[in-house]
């Protein structure tokens, strides 16, 4: 059988701040097979970033991963040196970032900047097979122009233009795995829809696995095969994306999918939200995390004391991994 | 660009006026005659009126001021009748000193700044920041004539190891044959290493005094735009490409913190200016800010009006060619936003 293209065991990171230890990803853990198009969802500062961060060996005091097994295509590289990571980021996991406009260095030409991505890989490279195979990728990323624009600094590109270039910065070695960080939320709608086809255009043409950050449910429907849904660090559900939207069973992935504008819902009144605030990552509750916000579990004394483990469900639209206490009773409410 | 130049050329032109002016204005509303001055007490009022005359002071106001413009840049500086020698000989012989002391002030300001601003931020250190820190709330505060006195009690008095305020050499050395007049690079260029060596060691205690505050000022400014910057996306977006930590704070913070520093290490310019004039005179630096304390204290106006001017045009054309380099180094100036497609 294929290795997987990427396999995270029991990841934990934590900040040691003043204000105590924040723990950003606890005990995740997920397997991506070759192509396979993860999303991870879930609220602003429920750890995504940290995850992505801490995949790649970024985290920079006072962050720390603090355990975890991370194998990328049978090897194991959470134990390398920040030397030998050098080899892997951007060769074999590559990232794109969130915000366009402050993604790229402003005083240093596009060009430089995809030429950078490709030599720090092939030093042996010639300057000039490297500015074509640059000029190669913003056409690839759909550029007019291309050569000509190399030439160009950030300021001069558009916002969707910037993304674009992000893209073919990461694309730029043929990486095993993409990790995509809020990709297209800093974009207009309409750019978002292209920024997004084009994602899908190059994931496909250059068979990379990819990992997509987001909160936005509905970009995971369209873009991905697996959901994960994180919340306070954790993944408290995660299976194939047809599962979460026919049924949701961590509560938290319910209330998420009932927050998302439907037109058809629109006469049953103001959109739904989540009642109170994601807890403080550095006075975790000791049970369930989701308890003290859960209607079904607010009131229930389990919830609030015993952290739920890990359940394997079989819903109607294949298995699902849940951490929740109602995980096995929900099931066949929801098939029935 | 060329419109962006332009207006700046227009710019610094307007701020020499300006400071034209004020000197020009300040040194006529001075109490005190200069002609007065000049003959001494016991001269007979024929006399004052005829230096008068001589000294243009009896002509109309706006008159004076062209003569004193037109004087000055064509290096017809006056006379100084306290040493009895032209202003422009007295300054010529006087800058050489000066110069040298500021660029080894700059020099050291400039590499303690950066590498302090760097050892602190590109790893966590808090003790070194704090250091770094304290140092420089002490050195903002510490005018350069209290830190010169404060230095020359610590190295010199206490500790011995450094010369004390004697000048540029200790009294027994000759100075190296004359080329720059810069006593450093006069002796490396006759080969005199022992000069070199007791030129650079009096060199050390002024231009620390002289440097301190702007220091001070640039290592907390350099520290906290580095913090700033090396936090930015880009760099992340860097170091996932693959390249090292230190590549990547070399190629993508270093020339986004230093952009702003730039133009501060200009106006450094005019704090080295108004320093020398009190460090010089603690270290007995026989430079131009001695000369022109001198002449504050004697009325000599010929030669305030010209330190005045001379350090004003002096100020705007460095200022001038930063912001020239600036528009070189930092593409977002150099093209206008509008060429965004």
């Amino acid at each position: 059988m294929d290795p997987f293209a990427l396999s995270v065991r029991n990841l934990s990171t934590v900040y040691e701040t003043p204000g105590g230890v924040v723990h950003a990803v606890r005990d995740v853990s997920f397997d991506l097979r070759q192509t396979e198009r993860l999303g991870v969802v879930g609220e602003s500062g429920s750890g995504k970033s940290a995850l992505a961060l801490s995949i790649l060996g970024l985290i920079d005091p006072p962050g720390r991963v603090t355990g975890g097994e991370i194998e990328l295509a049978g090897r194991d590289i959470a134990k390398l040196s920040d030397r030998q990571l050098g080899a892997v980021r951007g060769k074999e996991i590559a990232l794109v970032l969130q915000d366009p406009m402050s993604a790229l260095d402003p005083v240093k030409t596009i060009g430089s900047q995809i030429i950078e991505a490709i030599a720090v890989h092939e030093p042996e490279l010639r300057r000039s097979a490297a500015r074509k195979r640059a000029a190669e990728l913003l056409r690839e990323v759909d550029i007019a122009q291309a050569d000509r624009r190399l030439d160009d600094y950030p300021h001069q590109y558009s916002g969707g233009m910037r993304q674009r270039v992000a893209i073919a910065i990461a694309i730029a070695n043929n990486p095993r795995v993409l990790i995509a960080d809020e990709p297209t939320t800093a974009l207009d709608v309409t750019t978002q829809a292209q920024v997004l086809s084009l994602l899908d255009r190059l994931v496909e043409e250059y068979r990379a696995a990819v990992i997509l950050i987001t909160h936005n449910l509905g970009i995971v429907s369209e873009f991905c095969d697996s959901v994960a849904v994180m919340y306070a660090g954790r993944f408290v559900e995660s299976s194939g994306v047809d599962h979460i939207f026919m049924a949701p069973t961590h509560p938290y992935s319910e209330a998420l999918l009932k927050c998302v504008p439907n037109p058809e819902r629109l006469a049953d009144g103001p959109l739904p939200a989540i009642t109170g605030f994601p807890p403080d990552l550095s006075r975790l509750p000791t049970g369930c995390s989701f308890a003290p916000r859960c209607p079904l579990g607010r009131e229930v004394a389990r919830c609030h004391e015993e952290a739920p483990r890990r359940y394997e469900v079989t819903g109607p639209a294949g298995p699902a991994t849940v951490e929740c206490h109602f995980a096995e009773r929900r099931i066949p409410a929801v098939s029935a | 660009m060329t419109g962006a130049v332009t207006r700046r050329l227009l710019g610094s032109l307007g701020a020499i006026f300006g400071a034209s002016i004020l000197a020009f204005v300040i040194m006529r509303v001075l109490p005190g005659n200069p002609a007065r001055l000049i003959v001494g007490p016991l001269g007979s009022p024929h006399a004052v009126a005829s230096v008068r005359s001589q000294l243009g002071l009896d002509k109309p106001i706006y008159v004076q001021y062209w003569l004193y413009i037109t004087h000055f840049f064509q290096g017809n500086w006056g006379y100084s009748y306290t040493e009895g020698q032209s202003v422009s000989k007295l300054i010529g012989e006087q800058l050489p000193a000066t110069v040298e002391l500021a660029v080894f002030a700059f020099i050291v300001t400039m590499i303690a700044a950066v590498g302090l601003a760097l050892l602190v931020t590109y790893r966590h250190r808090p003790v070194a920041d704090r250091v770094v820190r304290a140092i420089s709330y002490l050195g903002f505060g510490s005018p350069p004539f209290f830190a010169a006195l404060v230095l020359l009690i610590v190295f010199s008095s206490v500790l011995g190891i450094l010369p004390g305020p004697e000048g540029r050499l200790s009294p027994q050395a000759v100075p190296p044959p004359t080329v720059t007049h810069m006593y450093t690079i006069d002796a490396l260029l006759a080969g005199q290493l022992g000069t070199f060596w007791d030129a650079l060691k009096h060199l050390v205690l002024p231009g620390v005094a002289l440097g301190l505050a702007s220091f001070s000022f640039l290592v907390r400014l350099l520290r906290a735009n580095l913090l700033e910057v090396s936090r930015e996306p880009f760099i992340t977006v860097a170091r996932g490409k693959g390249l090292s930590r230190w590549t990547a704070f070399r190629r993508h913070a270093l020339p986004n913190a230093f952009l702003p520093t730039l133009t501060s290490s200009g106006l450094v310019l005019g704090e080295f200016v108004a320093g020398s004039v009190l460090v010089e005179q603690v270290f007995n630096w026989p430079g131009v800010g001695s000369l022109v304390l001198d002449a504050i204290l004697k009325q000599d106006f010929a030669v305030v009006q010209t330190f005045i001017l001379l350090s004003a045009v002096m100020f705007v054309l460095v200022n001038l060619a930063v912001d020239l380099l600036y528009a070189v180094i930092d593409p977002r100036v150099r093209i206008p936003a509008a060429a965004t497609a």
